[in-house]
Parts: structure tokens; sequence; C-alpha cells
């Protein structure tokens, strides 16, 4: 079973979409900051990570840099997720190092194909 | 002769002489004896009097004369003794007069007495003389006037003295000034302020033909903005200059004050802007969990089979996804107006496009039961725009036809119209739908207002989908036109001009077709019964390097197929002997040849029976090629272990290369970009590019443009690994056009190879996955 760490700070969006995402088959880890969840991804190794841009304590642009910074952790996908649907945010969610990127609210079906892309056997 | 007849011979000559001399005065003259008889006069004493000849002679004296001419009026309307007297008192000595005659006509009169009693009168005919003067004095009341009058500074100076000639009220009163205490001035102490004098001293013996602004300094030490020009000229006989001064001070602060109520009011559009941006991000949060639980919820209640409550979660989900929908036109409205819109230019494949278009509008096309016909010509081609907004301004054009139109037709042609500057691509819309009044349409296309305002509460949408489409029409360097009739439908035009330079980007780069290909070239067999498709393909995927094998009939490709299997078949239907239906029949039945793709090349359009039967595309004649190529390169196996390294630097390529083989995959080098490009044009794909940007011969931004506007490449995955520090455009190209950025400096090279492994392992082709 895959797993995905979940980086989400707002409670509803958190409990929504693990909720979702285990229903559909997924093992879910979630973290409620950016700094909880590049200690999770180092700790847990999970096959990829969903993570929300405005994190407090450590926001996501910031906490994806590390995550790929870090060799333990680099090659882990991550996906960013944000409620601004704006080309620049795609941008700097891309140059953070994100390997794609999907706006809230979240339509299951484009997530659950994006997210597959990535876990898809080699 | 006797002397007296000699002495009267003498005084008849002289009489003769003075009458000679009388009548060439240009005066008229009459002599009077000491009893004021009338002894001599001339011609011109008659016809200024007007004199009649039986009043003339010496019977007649000076007070018959005064009397006659008063009895005719000529003194006017005077006592007739009266005037007399006063003119008989005068005869003792020298003295004239002017007299104005009925006709308008003046005389000088002059009378002196001579010596021995008597008296002579002499009268000149002033008229013109008179007349000139009045003029000149008439001319110079009237400039005097103007002068006083014109609400403009008027400054006269003496080129020569460097002085004041003259200066007008207004000017006195723009200065605050006594005109009087200027005129003389010498121009080096026009102002109080040395420096200003010296400023208009210098300003005055410069040629100014058009207006400039001049502060001209106040006697109470401010300063007044007047419009200055000025002119030489002579005055008085003297090199001069005449200078104008308009007061535009009111001007000067009506602008100040338009610039900032314009600001403000900008400033105001922003601010309105930048709340709407942020409201909209504020609105989606709790829409978020709307949509979302209320997802949930459905799912739960389908899974338990609750139908009724699956229908109602769904209106929650559907009024949900409305409300996203408002808050995503507000959003981009205010970014337009905010200026904060970007365009992305980039070589749109416009079939491809209208494909995906009709994907989307399908659904409303069927919901009102209209018929939805697309004309797009094949060779339409591509157009460099940004492919989101015209999307999503068909997508509007488009849904709002199907809203408007019931059982009727909703049309999408594209067209394509040359011209020298490069042409255009027309977008148009057209339904046979309601239609609109030429008052609708006058307001169209503003925002918050549909046609008629109760066209929300039937038609739903938000009254901002054609504004947006106007803009980005606008934005797109095109425009939109619509035309309509109530009752009969409209149409909606998008016209988008088409760049020569991009068109020419466009075309794909010549390459040698004498090449020969290598050993792992890809192989396509061709089916055909007509040599001209042979010839044609062979031209055409000749030069893509594909090796190309030939069969004309349906026998002989199953025979080529079984001893050698080719890569990919391109297949026609109508053949002798073994038709292509069969052939893909017996392809789909053998294990050997089942997975090799089969692109269908037939006039017969019969696109299910050869999908139900295997082929993996369908393309009717005549060929395209573009699309033809691309979906050959679509089929051409790629190669899962192979990662193209472009960089200038062997020693990143050495390193790069062993980070790679670490990990199990094969690298391939490239010196710069056209070396990659030449190379990915005869080989099968590689599962990943990683690309450094700063090479000679093509860098890698023109190698990523290039290798985009291929249809068979826009997907293929690059990473970038570059030392460069990137402005915000190339961030934000790279972000459109790559997956990753990676800096040289930030991580060591040999660190890349887990992540290079996981990228290159799972960034193929997307896929459908089972669960």
């Amino acid at each position: 079973m895959a797993k995905i760490l979940l980086v989400e700070d707002n409670e509803m969006n958190r409990d929504m979409l693990s909720r979702r995402l285990t229903r559909n088959g997924f093992e879910v880890i979630v973290a409620v900051n950016g700094r909880e969840g590049v200690d999770l991804a180092v700790a847990q190794k999970p096959d990829l990570i969903l993570m929300d841009m405005s994190l407090p304590v450590l926001d996501g642009w910031e906490a994806t840099r590390q995550v790929k910074g870090n060799a333990e952790t680099a090659a882990i996908p991550v996906i960013a997720l944000t409620a601004h649907a704006m080309a620049q945010d795609r941008e700097e969610a891309m140059a953070a190092g994100c390997d794609d990127f999907d706006t809230k609210p979240v339509e299951m079906p484009r997530l659950l194909s994006k997210i597959n892309a990535f876990l898809a056997p080699g | 002769m006797p002397e007296n007849a000699l002495d009267e011979s003498q005084a008849g000559r002289e009489a003769t002489l003075l009458r000679a001399t009388l009548e060439n005065m240009s005066q008229g003259v009459a002599m009077y004896d000491a009893k004021h008889r009338l002894v001599t006069w001339n011609t011109l004493f008659c016809e200024y009097l007007d004199m009649p000849a039986e009043f003339l002679g010496t019977e007649h004296t000076f007070e018959d004369y005064i009397r006659y001419l008063g009895s005719r009026g000529e003194f006017g309307d005077v006592d007739i003794e009266t005037a007399l007297a006063k003119r008989v008192a005068q005869l003792d000595h020298s003295h004239s007069f002017e007299r104005v005659r009925p006709d308008g006509t003046i005389l000088e009169v002059r009378r002196d007495p001579v010596p021995g009693g008597g008296f002579i009168a002499i009268y000149t005919d002033i008229t013109e003389r008179k007349l000139a003067e009045m003029k000149l004095r008439e001319d110079e009341e009237q400039l005097r006037a103007i002068d006083a009058a014109a609400p403009v500074g008027l400054l006269i100076m003496d080129v020569e003295k460097r002085a004041v000639r003259h200066a007008n009220g207004c000017f006195g009163r723009l200065v605050g000034r006594d005109t009087r205490d200027l005129i003389d001035r010498p121009m080096a102490e026009l102002f109080a302020d040395p420096a200003k004098s010296a400023e208009m001293a210098e300003l005055m013996l410069t040629p100014l033909a058009e207006g400039r602004e001049f502060y001209l300094p106040r006697a109470d030490g401010t300063e007044i903005c007047t419009m200055v020009s000025h002119e030489p000229l002579e005055f008085r006989s003297t090199p001069a200059v005449i200078a104008t001064f308009v007061d535009i001070s009111d001007r000067v602060r009506m602008e100040q004050q338009l610039r900032e109520a314009k600001e403000a009011a900008e400033s105001a559009s922003r601010v309105k802007s930048a709340f709407l941006a942020n409201m909209s991000h504020e609105l989606r949060t709790p829409l978020n969990a709307i949509i979302g639980y209320s997802e949930i919820l459905a799912e739960d209640a389908a899974d338990e089979g609750n139908t009724a409550m699956v229908a109602d979660l769904d209106k929650i989900q559907g009024a949900g996804k409305h409300l996203l929908g408002l808050i995503n036109d507000i959003l981009d409205l205010s970014k337009i107006e905010a200026g904060r819109m970007d365009v992305y230019l980039e070589q749109v494949f416009l079939a491809r496009m209208v494909e995906e278009v009709k994907t989307i509008v399908g659904p409303m096309m069927a919901k009102n039961e209209n018929r939805f016909v697309i004309d797009c010509p094949k060779d339409i081609g591509t157009l460099r725009t940004d492919v989101t907004k015209l999307k999503q301004s068909l997508i509007n054009l488009l849904s709002n036809a199907a809203k408007f139109t019931k059982q009727g037709e909703v049309a999408l042609h594209l067209s394509r119209h040359e011209s020298e500057d490069g042409g255009f691509i027309r977008f148009a819309v057209t339904d046979s739908g309601i239609g609109m009044t030429e008052e609708q349409l006058g307001r169209l296309f503003q925002a918050f207002t549909q046609a008629d305002s109760s066209t929300t509460r039937n038609f739903g949408g938000t009254g901002l989908g054609l504004t947006i489409t106007k803009h980005f029409a606008v934005m797109l360097g095109g425009n939109i036109t619509v035309t309509s009739e109530p009752g009969k439908g409209s149409t909606f035009t998008i016209d988008l001009p088409v760049a020569r330079e991009a068109e020419v980007a466009a075309e794909l780069p010549e390459i040698d077709t004498g090449a020969v290909a290598d050993p792992g070239a890809i192989t396509v067999l061709v089916v055909d019964d007509d040599p001209a498709v042979h010839e044609v393909l062979t031209a055409t995927l000749g030069k893509e390097g594909y090796v190309l094998r030939h069969a004309r009939d349906g026998i002989e490709a199953l025979n080529i197929m079984r001893t050698d299997p080719p890569d990919i078949v391109t297949l026609d239907v109508m053949m002798p002997k073994v038709d292509g239906w069969s052939v893909l029949g017996i392809m789909k039945s053998e294990p050997a040849l089942e997975h090799i793709p089969v692109i269908m090349l037939t006039i017969v359009d019969d696109r299910n029976l050869g999908y139900s039967l295997g082929a993996a595309e369908y393309m009717t004649k005549p060929i395209d090629r573009q699309r033809l190529i691309a979906l050959i390169h679509k089929f051409a196996p790629g190669d899962e272990h192979a990662v193209l390294v472009v960089d200038d630097d062997p020693h990143v390529r050495a390193m790069v290369r062993t980070t790679i083989e670490g990990v199990g995959l094969t690298a391939i080098e490239a010196a710069n970009g056209r070396e990659a490009l030449e190379w990915l044009d005869r080989h099968p794909r590689p599962s990943l590019v990683l690309l450094d940007l700063m090479m000679p011969e093509m860098d890698g931004f023109t190698f990523l443009e290039q290798v985009r506007q291929r249809p068979d490449f826009a997907d293929l995955p690059v990473v970038v690994l570059t030392a460069k520090e990137l402005t915000e455009d190339e961030r934000s190209f790279l972000a459109r056009n790559t997956l990753l950025i990676l800096s040289k400096s930030a991580q060591p090279i040999g660190t890349l190879g887990s992540a290079l492994a996981a990228i290159a392992g799972q960034e193929k082709p997307a896929r459908p996955v089972a669960k």
C-alpha cells in the first residue's frame, strides 16, 4: 500500500483529503506544518508528499526545498497544493522543487491521476 | 505803337501769365479787390465750390457768394447773416479753417489780405489726407484697445538696446507691476532676480517656433506659469521681438488635479482588485470544505445505495462548484484590472486544442439537445498564443451559445486568413439561439451586465464570461466582435493575429535525409497499394529518421511482419487480395503481431470499425503529415533506460554519466541543444533529458522552445541542471517547460542519482494505472 504524507494546516482540508485518500487505498500520514512535514518525510519515507503551500512554522515552498535538498528524501515526489489558481504560484512551487501542482478545491479524479502518475510501477 | 498801347499789351500779357499760373495750381484760388469784388479766379475754385458761371465776375462781391453758398446749405443749418458777419470780420488778417461740404469733401480755406486792400482766398481739397489721418487714428485706437484688452501679456523688446519697448496691461497684471515701470527697463534688470532676467533675455534671443512654459516672477515674490511664444518684428524701424505670455496656471492646476484624480481612481481600482483577490481566496477555503465534504458524503451514500441522498448531495456539490466558477471569474477579472494577468505564449496546435475544447463543451451541448458542429480545416496548423486563455475564451463563447440555444445548432469555425503581415486566425462561434437586440449588444461586454438582468435568473452565469473573453482577446493581440439578430441567433468572432516569425519558427528543422539509419532505428511498415502513398511517407518519415518498409497488399504485409516485425504499421483499407480490415483482424489474433501499433491510413471513414478491430489510430486521407509524424512518434517505443545529458562541459557530463550509470540507467551525451535535437530526431525517446542552460550554438532555452513545438515531445520530461542565476522570466519559462530546476551550486551532482532514478523511472507518458 502506497504511503502518502499529507502536509496541511487546515483541519477540515486535512480531514477530508486524508479520508478520501484512505478510501482510495492509500496509507495516509499527516503533518500540520512544514517543519513536521520535513521531519516526517525523513522518519517515514513516504512514497509521495502532498504539500500545502501556505503553512505555519515553515511554509510549503521552504519545506519542499528542504525535502529536495536532503539526499534521503530528494527522490520523493512532491505535489504542491494551493488555493491560488495563479500561474505564478505554480511556477513558485515548481521552482521550489515540487514535481507537480494541483489547485484547491481538490478535484479527486484529477488529483488521483496525478498521484498515480508518480506511483506507477517503473 | 503808342506807349499806352504798349502798356496795354504789357498788361494783357501779364494777365494771361497770371491766368495760366492760376490754372496750373492744384488749389482753388479767388482774388477780391478792396471792395470785395471778385477780380480773378481759376477753374478749380469754380469746381470746388460748384460756382455757376453767371456768378463769376466783378459785378458780384464776396458777400454775394457767401449768401449764395449759405442759401445752398453749404454751411449747414446756420443763420446766413451770422455766418457772413463772422467771415467778413476775419478778412483783415490771414486765417484758415477746414470746412466739410455737404457732399463730404473737405476743403481747407485760407484767406490772406493783400497789400492795397482786398484779399486772396485759397481752397485746398484735403479730403484724402483727412481720411488717411482718420484711418490711421482709428487703427491706432483699435490697436491700443486690443493691446489693453487682450487677455495675453504682450512684451516688445528692443533687440539692440536689450530693453523693454512696450508692455501691455495684461503683462503688467501677470507680473503684478505697473507697465510704466517696465518701459525702457533693460532686459537684464527686468526682474528682481537677475537669474530670471537672464533666462528671459536668453529666451527672447532664441528662436521659438512653438510655445514653451515659462514661470514669470511676480512682484509679490510668487511665480505664475505661462506659455510664452515670440517672434521677431520691426518696431518703429528698429529690430525687436514681440513676445506673448498666456496664463496657463489654471490649466496646469487642472491637469495636476486630473492627474491626482486619475491616480486616486487607479489606486482605488488596484485596492479593489487586491481586495477581490484576497476575498476570493478567503471564499475558496470554506468552499473547499463544502465541496469536499459533500463529495465524501455522496460517495458514502452511493456506497450505501442511498440514491435520494446522492441526488441532494450532488446539488450541494453543483451549487458549490457554480459558486467556485463565479469566484474564479471574479478573480480573473480582478487580476486583469490589476494588470496582474500574464500572457504565456507557446506554439499551439489548433486542431488538437479544438479537440480538447470539444471534450469540455460536449456535455453542455447535450444538455439543451443542441447539435455541435466543428469546422476546422485539417491544415489549420499552429498559432503562437496563450493556449489557456484561448481555450477559456472559446469555452466561454461555446457555453454561452449552448446556454442560449435549445434544440438548435452551435458551430465553431476556424479559418486562417493570410496577409502580408502574417494575417490572422478567425474563431467564429455561431448559434441558432435567442439572439440579441441592438441595445443588448451595446452593453454586452461590460462587466456584471448580461443582455437582460433576468438572464442571470433564467440562464445562470456570472455575466463576467464575455468581459473576460474580450480582455483575453485584446491581451492576445486580437479582438472580438459580435453580430446578432433576435430570434435568429448570434455569431461571436475572435480574430487573433499570426506573427510571421513565429510561423517560420514552427517549421520543423531540416535534417539530412541521406543519413544511414542506425541499427536501433525504428521501423515503420507502410501497407498501401498506392505508390504515391509510399513516396509521401518515405519523404515524410525518412526525414524524421525512421526506417521504412513497404508492402503493396495484405499478403505481402503479413509476410514481412511475420519474418521481421516492424515497430509500427500504417495500413490502408482498400487493397487487392486481402484488404486492410482483414490484415488488422489477423494481426490482432496473432500473439507475435498483436502488440504492433497500427495506424489506419485510408479514405474510408469508419473509425468505429477500425478501433473495434484494434487499430491504435485512425487517419483519413489526404494525409496530414504533421499529424502522422506526431502519431508515429507517439507510438515509437521509447527507451526507458536512456537519459540524455545535454551540457557543454565534458567534466559535468562525465560526472553525471557516472551518477546515471550508478543507478542502472544509460547516459547519452550531447554537447549543446542542436546536438540534442538531432539525436532526439533519430532515436527512440529517452526517459529523461538533463539540460544545462548556458551552452554554445544552441542554449537550453532555445532547445526547450524547439522541442516543445513538436507534438511528440510536448511532454518529454526535462530536468534543468544549471549554475545560472535565473531571472523571473526565465524561471517562469522553465517552470512551464520542465519538471524541475536543479542548481549546480546548491547540490553536489553526485547526490542527484536517486532523484534522477526516481524521476526517470516514473516520468513515462501518462498511462492509466490499475488499482
